[in-house]
């Protein structure tokens, strides 16, 4: 790996070099074959031809990928589906997101500063005591954020194509192009189905979420994936006042047995819903005793919509295949635990551009996938840890309710709530007080070993 | 309700049978006496002794229902489109008191809590909430903490049992590892005791008896061990096509 990177890192200042350090210590055999397809060998595209890139997909990781690739030099097309796409979607945004892709604040329609964890006896905890008088979690519309996006993207001069993506055909030659197949919608004439269009290009990003077409074939194979299912309802306004700035979430066996319900504030309603990996087929009585549990919170309301979406639970087999990668959604990066995505979609997007701008010299040098695997070994080496984190406190405390119980007793406490809030809010692992961190282990043990005696009590209790 | 409650409650002395007006929380279903029964005869495996037949949980009887009949008929009007939920039976216990247990009332004569009591109270309830989960609010909100029962008590009643067999396991165990120990080496058992390799040894003895306690526990580890690893492998399955062996990291 060290010969790749001295060679090809002085050749990208403009590439995080600490990449390199990121880029998996492997084999010899696979170092031997990315020396054979660094991107410095590449051939030089001719004079007045720019490398074109095809964006699959308009959500945070396709409108994030498109707008660095445009800005980058390279010619880029995206193509979405449904420009006013309403995703379900939990809608939560960290705070180091707004900063960093330079959101303007009237896209955030709640500031939660309060989350309220209720555990299955219903202890509930305000989380957020913590917070700093500027902290909060953003919550946003993603018609309102992807569109945003998009067209930020398209100021930086990418074309936006609404069509929906067929399939994309491989090139016939080494250094040859791919051919995109969409369907392409035009608005003005009013036609239905639209007509079939294709153009080349020589990378394809697919950003198209969980049922993505671009991994299909690109033979990725698939991930497992949780079922969320979610209810918008609009609640009368002094029950919505309650909301305003709070978000619940609801933990225990008849909420999920492995994820949690949750009441989230939208603009002028509340998003009710639940989500589960292992029981697909009963989400609706989740749902139900969801929305038993907040029941005098939302009493009284109309549903405006319901809807229900995949959430991948870990990233596919394979990300990049030639010059084909993925990101966001359609790569699989949502965290569990905490079911969030949007962040990680969009920074994956930007990172993916990234690579593809340096490994291109902005746009006048053919990629290859070497060029994406850097995107691939940077987006893991700075997010694994928070990904990994996540997944052990997902297989630690959503076990069983007797486990429920201790996540939220532990939740109670300042430093955890300090903690999860700074990991949360700016995404980066800030080393605890060793003190406090020995005060917690052990707290969090005497909850769990409590919760559990119970637990076994109430195995031998018959009501 | 209340016969039902205790059936559900073995201190028979300490509780008080809850006859006054039921809260309305009950009554948000169109049809909460029908639903609370049956509900009851389930959870207490036997039939309520004032068995509600239908007519009568339609029309809930004022003296259960608190004048709560009216906002029970306007629900029922709109309940097509508005979210509903079903109501199941609030637990119930003369010693809980505003979202915690009133500790006063479990003193035995002595005037110290009997915390044993405590514990068998929230089992009960946490068994009785997975059962009929119940709607969390604010105003009512749960403020009890397994924390406030202290240690002592949890060790004398969950450990102390088992304290004698783990015991027991653990002096057996070490006291063959020492021997097999010194009859290979001729290390005497106190120079075991500052050897870094017996040390090991012991320690791995105690883990090994507190963890395994049952054979299905051998399985159990197992299967923790691989669920632990899942996640990583399928992170580094995109590493894994052209470096069969090279790690991720």
């Amino acid at each position: 790996m060290t010969s790749l990177s001295s060679s090809a890192a002085t050749a990208r200042a403009t590439f995080l070099p600490s990449s390199c350090r990121a880029a998996p210590a492997g084999g010899s055999r696979r170092s031997r074959l990315l020396v054979a397809r660094a991107s410095s060998s590449s051939p030089k595209l001719p004079a007045g031809r720019r490398l074109r890139v095809a964006v699959v997909g308009g959500g945070p990781a396709g409108g994030a990928a498109a707008e660095a690739l445009a800005k980058g030099g390279v010619e880029t097309v995206l193509i979405e589906r449904k420009m006013d796409n309403c995703k379900p979607c939990g809608g939560a945004i960290p705070l180091c997101m707004v900063s960093e892709f330079d959101l303007p604040l009237d896209l955030i329609d709640r500031r939660v500063t309060k989350m309220k964890m209720i555990s299955p006896s219903n202890v509930a905890v305000d989380i957020g005591r913590t917070l700093a008088p500027h902290e909060y979690i953003g919550m946003v519309r993603r018609e309102v954020l992807d569109d945003y996006l998009r067209t930020r993207a398209q100021k930086a001069g990418a074309e936006v194509l609404n069509g929906l993506f067929l399939r994309y055909e491989e090139p016939k030659e080494r250094n040859g192009t791919y051919t995109v197949h969409y369907n392409h919608y035009d608005s003005s004439s009013g036609k239905v189905g639209g007509e079939k269009r294709s153009f080349e290009v020589d990378a394809i990003v697919g950003a198209d979420g969980a049922n993505s077409r671009v991994a299909k074939d690109m033979g990725a194979g698939d991930y497992e994936y949780a079922i969320a299912f979610q209810e918008r309802v609009k609640i009368p306004d002094d029950k919505m006042r309650y909301y305003e700035e709070r978000a619940e979430m609801y933990v225990g066996d008849d909420v999920s047995p492995d994820f949690y319900g949750w009441v989230f504030p939208k603009c002028d309603h509340v998003a009710v819903g639940t989500g589960t990996v292992t029981h697909k087929a009963d989400i609706k009585k989740f749902q139900a005793a969801t929305r038993l549990r907040a029941k005098d919170k939302i009493e009284g309301g109309k549903i405006i919509r319901v809807e229900a979406h995949p959430i991948p639970e870990h990233p596919r087999p394979k990300r990049v295949s030639g010059r084909v990668t993925l990101v966001g959604d359609a790569a699989g990066y949502v965290t569990k635990c905490s079911g969030e995505g949007i962040y990680f979609a969009a920074k994956s997007g930007r990172m993916c551009a990234e690579a593809i701008v340096a490994g291109s010299a902005n746009g006048t040098r053919l990629v290859d996938e070497s060029d994406l695997r850097k995107y691939l070994a940077e987006f893991d080496r700075l997010y694994w840890p928070t990904y990994k984190v996540l997944d052990i406190l997902q297989k630690v405390f959503y076990r069983s309710n007797a486990a429920r119980e201790a996540f939220v007793e532990m939740c109670a406490d300042d430093y955890v709530q300090r903690m999860t809030f700074d990991s949360y809010l700016y995404k980066r692992v800030v080393p605890g007080n060793p003190i406090e961190d020995i005060k917690l282990a052990v707290n969090t043990i005497g909850s769990l070993v409590r919760a559990t005696a119970l637990r076994r009590e109430m195995k031998n209790l018959t009501l | 309700m209340a016969m039902a409650t205790s059936t559900f409650s073995p201190h028979a002395l300490s509780l008080k049978p809850q006859l006054g007006p039921k809260p309305h929380r009950l009554h948000l279903a169109p049809f909460p006496r029908l639903h609370a029964h049956r509900r009851l005869a389930a959870a207490a495996g036997e039939a309520p002794v004032e068995a509600p037949p239908s007519p009568e949980a339609a029309d809930p009887s004022p003296a259960a229902s608190n004048g709560s009949a009216a906002p029970v008929a306007a629900k029922a009007k709109v309940k097509v489109e508005a979210v509903e939920a079903v109501a199941s039976p609030k637990f119930q216990d003369s010693r809980w008191v505003n979202g915690t247990w009133d500790l006063s009332r479990f003193g035995s004569t002595g005037g110290a809590v009997d915390w044993d009591a405590v514990i068998d109270a929230e089992a009960r309830r946490r068994k009785w909430l997975e059962d009929s989960p119940e709607a969390s609010s604010s105003d009512d909100a749960v403020v009890f903490d397994t924390s406030i029962i202290p240690w002592w008590a949890w060790i004398k009643r969950f450990h102390l049992p088992e304290a004698e067999k783990l015991n027991g396991r653990a002096a057996m165990v070490g006291f063959f590892m020492a021997y097999f120990v010194d009859s290979l080496t001729g290390v005497g058992l106190v120079d075991q005791m500052g050897n870094f390799f017996c040390k090991t040894l012991l320690f791995v003895a105690v883990a090994g008896v507190l963890l395994v306690r049952k054979n299905e526990d051998i399985d159990n580890l197992k299967k923790l061990i691989d669920e632990s690893t899942f996640y990583d492998k399928q992170w580094q399955s995109t590493w894994q096509d052209d470096s069969p062996s090279g790690p991720k990291k």
